[in-house]
């Protein structure tokens, strides 16, 4: 149970708390995407034509281009990267547009921008009363990289933290943020730690080449790191990496086989679930080796590799970006593999958030 | 529409010889002096209004790229002076860094010419002339334009030659704010300015009426913001720097005419992401090409040609791995005049090169005269696009595994000539394979691949009328309609950005020293993505425009663009300008 969800059951109320936990059906929506998942589609670079749409828990209810519906003046923007809920609030961060789109969570309608103190902005996450957005700044530059902090009274960036290059995912534990470097343009190697009662950075800590995940479970930190590409000519394993986030240390490294290089971390009821291509694994949290085979493959659903991924419900949800241009695929399975659902979405799904 | 065999008529001379020898069975269009004059400065907007050519222009001013016949931006080839002028880099020529003022002739030729040509003239070849003239001629040709958006333009030309020497000198200087304002919203065109300087100088030395030497030169120097679109900003900022070079030897027999020819071109590129920082990417590249071609009339009835070409490449860039490459080429053509009705083409040419395996190319065509107006033309080709620096050694990604992209293409061309009127009617079918496209492979590297199989057919149409209505009464009318199907032969979708139709039309009105002129553009809907679920809308623009000689020497315009205010966009989330003015002066000394 962390601050985020403490802070917005305590304003929102119980009803809504339980539906982060159970499928109980006969609670009130809050508006009419409530109780499902928002996909986000990010869009092609250029196109300007990043979009939502809407999966209802049960799976009965599906509806795409779901912001536009509700907000039909306003573009939505270009290259949307990441959604992040804070009380009744989503903040839709567009990359392409170096904006930040805010909508009531449940019914999407319009409520803000914040347009200004951007530059290729990432990921969000929310600490003490404020976001941090990552931002790569200019992808020609190795030393522009920040973190922006957004006053949320006023929806503008208060102060900037700057951070080595690259940063990507965030995720808030206890009044820090943990900052993944996957390495923008380049290759990170590090997680920045950031103290959010001071806005500065605490500490950085050294894992695997290319971090692209990062989850957090019962005080420690588990990091998914792809390992650089063979065409880099320097290809190095994937690892998942555990850190101790008491003394951020890091207590345990699984170098993955040569050549696998997973992606997409998620913890879920005591198992660790990634990708590799089109591959879905799943591990107990616990066991220290990887699995030998995989859960199961999106193949036959696609041609195509796995692009976003989670688990939730007892839902696997996979999203595909096809070739890029055209609009994308999302896959609903059971926990074994079961194909339960298979949706067109807008161009390149790139993340699942819950309601 | 070239007919004539002659090369050296009334003492004009062009380098581009096959243009004239070898065309015969092909749709030729020249475009005259009066409509290169009232275009705007690029060559996109030139060809635009005035062939069924679509251009994917990215906002005004900004890269422009064509699609002919329904194929790709790398399917067609830009000529100049007979050298291909494409980048080596990207396949592809911006048609915005091309002013047509430096030009004394530019000419479109349809369809397949890659056995003349080589890389890219599959969809057609745009030719970019200079053609020089040895007579007794000094005269100064000034135009400027002034527009919307603080747009300037000015084009200063030079014609200086007497019957041993001739020469051509031109510059033309671009700049523009080009801020103008998106149609029903609140937005501007931001950070889209631009500005370009090209100058041309031509000289030509009649050493004796067998024997001449000329050389050509041209220099483009550009800078463009790159603008933002409806929904993202940009900062970004970008610099050409072209530079082109031909030294040629010709000699002239009777029966024969000898070529040698020795080009340097270079291009290079800088994209600087953001305008105020120090860092960019570049690429260069750097092309010595070295010709020799040898004509020998063996009859009255029959021409044979051949054409020895070597060409040596070196590429570099930020994101380039520094290669070169050399291709070896021989060509052979053959024109027979059967008889007084008929006469065929057969082209042949094969290239010789490390860097991939190269096909035998050829055309074949015939020109049948069925009644004094009526001709019927027929041509069957196989052309190629080879694959580029980019395509090849991209750092990451480029695959030097690719084979070029291979078309075989079959046309049919019906043309009715009257006194006042010419009038054709296209059918094409152009069947495309191992077209290079980049995908992602199963690592997540974007990497061009040869994959896709794509048929191209349609129907093009075109009618010129010119008459003289009555005393000092001329009217003067264009048409161009193009139907283009250009279907992916795996998924049956259309290809993104081409249109099915595209129609254009001008009229002029000329009387005394007036001349009312008016052009009309209709592009139909193109798709934008792959599956074609996503489309952008049809779109009409009409310009009208006014000219008045005030002074035996001056001449004065005014032009309304996009006179009915059509909000439209050519490439998606980029609309283009709404209507917007431009006065012009030209002075003839």
């Amino acid at each position: 149970m962390n601050f985020k969800k403490l802070f917005f059951a305590a304003i929102i109320g119980s009803s809504l708390f339980t539906s982060c936990t159970d499928d109980d059906a006969n609670e009130t929506p809050l508006g009419n995407y409530d109780n499902g998942v928002l996909i986000l589609n990010q869009g092609g670079f250029g196109y300007g034509n990043a979009s939502l749409s809407y999966f209802s828990n049960d799976l009965s209810t599906f509806q795409n281009t779901i912001f536009s519906l509700v907000n039909p003046t306003i573009t939505l923007g270009d290259t949307a990267q990441d959604i992040g809920f804070y009380t009744n609030l989503a903040y839709i961060v567009l990359n392409g547009s170096s904006k930040i789109e805010i909508v009531n969570r449940f019914t999407l309608a319009h409520v803000g921008t914040i347009s200004e103190g951007l530059s290729n902005p990432r990921y969000i996450q929310f600490a003490r009363g404020k976001a941090y957005v990552t931002n790569w700044g200019n992808g020609g530059s190795t030393t522009d990289d920040f973190v922006a902090v957004i006053n949320l009274a006023t929806n503008t960036v208060s102060s900037t933290i700057a951070v080595a290059e690259g940063p990507e995912r965030i995720i808030e534990e206890n009044d820090k943020l943990y900052v993944a470097h996957s390495g923008g343009f380049g290759y990170g190697n590090t997680i920045s730690v950031i103290n959010a009662a001071t806005d500065a950075l605490q500490t950085t800590i050294a894992v695997g080449d290319v971090p692209n995940s990062i989850e957090e479970e019962d005080g420690y930190l588990y990091v998914i790191c792809g390992g650089k590409p063979f065409w880099t000519q320097d290809e190095t394993l994937g690892k998942l990496v555990k850190i101790r986030l008491s003394n951020n240390t890091v207590t345990s490294t699984i170098s993955f086989p040569e050549g696998q290089h997973p992606s997409n971390l998620v913890i879920e009821n005591n198992s660790l679930y990634y990708t590799v291509d089109s591959g879905i694994y799943k591990k107990t949290l616990s066991a220290n080796t990887l699995p030998a085979t995989e859960l199961f493959s999106i193949s036959e659903q696609s041609e195509y590799d796995v692009y976003s991924f989670a688990v939730k419900n007892n839902k696997i949800f996979v999203g595909d970006a096809v070739d890029y241009s055209s609009n994308g695929k999302v896959y609903v399975y059971s926990l074994d593999g079961d194909l339960l659902a298979n949706k067109t979405v807008g161009v390149i799904p790139a993340g699942f958030y819950f309601n | 529409m070239a007919q004539n065999d002659t090369i050296v008529l009334n003492e004009v001379i062009v380098s581009d010889t096959q243009l004239k020898k070898f065309s015969n069975t092909k749709y030729v269009s020249k475009l005259n002096d009066s409509i290169i004059s009232r275009s705007n400065t690029s060559l996109t907007s030139l060809l635009n209004y005035n062939s069924t050519i679509y251009f994917k222009e990215n906002g005004l001013g900004m890269v422009s790229s064509p699609s002919f016949r329904g194929t790709t931006a790398q399917q067609t080839a830009v000529i100049w002076n007979g050298i291909n002028i494409n980048s080596q880099l990207n396949g592809l020529t911006d048609f915005n860094t091309i002013n047509n003022g430096n030009y004394n002739e530019v000419t479109i030729r349809a369809g397949g010419g890659s056995a003349i040509y080589g890389s890219s003239a599959i969809g057609g070849s745009i030719h970019l002339s200079n053609a020089l003239k040895f007579e007794k001629e000094f005269s100064n040709a000034l135009q400027i334009r002034y527009g919307s958006f603080n747009t300037l333009s000015v084009n200063y030309a030079l014609n200086a030659s007497t019957e041993r020497l001739s020469s051509q000198f031109s510059i033309v200087r671009n700049n523009s704010d080009n801020d103008y304002k998106y149609l029903n919203t609140n937005q501007k065109n931001q950070n889209g300015q631009f500005e370009n300087t090209s100058a041309n100088l031509s000289l030509g030395y009649k050493i004796n009426p067998k024997n001449y030497l000329k050389f050509y030169s041209q220099v483009f120097d550009g800078l463009r913001h790159f603008s933002g679109t409806l929904a993202a900003a940009s900062k970004s900022k970008y610099e050409d720097w072209n530079t082109r070079s031909l030294l040629e030897y010709a000699n002239f027999t009777s029966k024969t005419t000898s070529n040698i020819r020795l080009a340097f071109l270079t291009e290079s590129y800088k994209y600087f992401e953001d305008k105020n920082e120090v860092f960019f990417n570049y690429g260069k590249s750097e092309t010595t090409i070295a010709k020799y071609d040898f004509s020998y009339q063996i009859t009255d009835k029959i021409t044979l040609n051949s054409l020895f070409d070597y060409t040596h490449t070196k590429g570099f860039g930020s994101d380039l791995k520094t290669t070169s490459r050399d291709i070896f080429s021989g060509i052979l053509l053959m024109k027979h005049q059967l008889t007084s009705d008929f006469l065929y083409e057969i082209n042949l040419r094969k290239e010789i090169t490390s860097n991939y395996q190269s096909p035998y190319l050829f055309s074949f065509g015939t020109n049948y005269s069925l009644a004094k107006y009526y001709k019927i033309k027929m041509n069957v080709s196989k052309n190629f696009r080879i694959p580029t620096f980019n395509d090849l050694y991209w750092q990451q990604g480029g695959n030097p595994d690719l084979n070029p992209e291979s078309a075989l293409q079959f046309d049919v061309i019906n043309e009715i000539t009257t006194k006042n009127l010419v009038f054709t009617l296209t059918g094409f079918y152009n069947k495309i394979k191992d077209m290079i496209s980049w995908k992602p492979n199963s690592n997540g590297l974007w990497q061009p691949i040869n994959t896709n199989r794509v048929n191209t057919y349609g129907i093009e149409t075109s009618l010129g009328y010119n008459k003289r209505l009555f005393h000092h009464h001329v009217v003067k009318l264009n048409l161009n309609y193009g139907y283009t199907i250009s279907e992916n032969q795996d998924t049956g979708k259309q290809l993104i950005y081409v249109p099915q139709h595209k129609l254009t039309s001008s009229v002029a009105y000329n009387y005394r020293k007036l001349t009312v002129f008016g052009s009309h553009l209709f592009n139909g809907a193109v798709f934008t993505s792959l599956d074609n679920y996503y489309r952008l809308k049809e779109y009409n623009v009409v310009n009208l425009g006014i000219e008045y000689q005030i002074l035996k020497y001056c001449r004065m315009g005014f032009q309304v663009q996009n006179l009915a205010n059509e909000n439209y966009q050519a490439v998606i989330q980029r609309p283009l300008p709404g209507r917007n003015y431009i006065l012009n002066f030209n002075f003839n000394l």
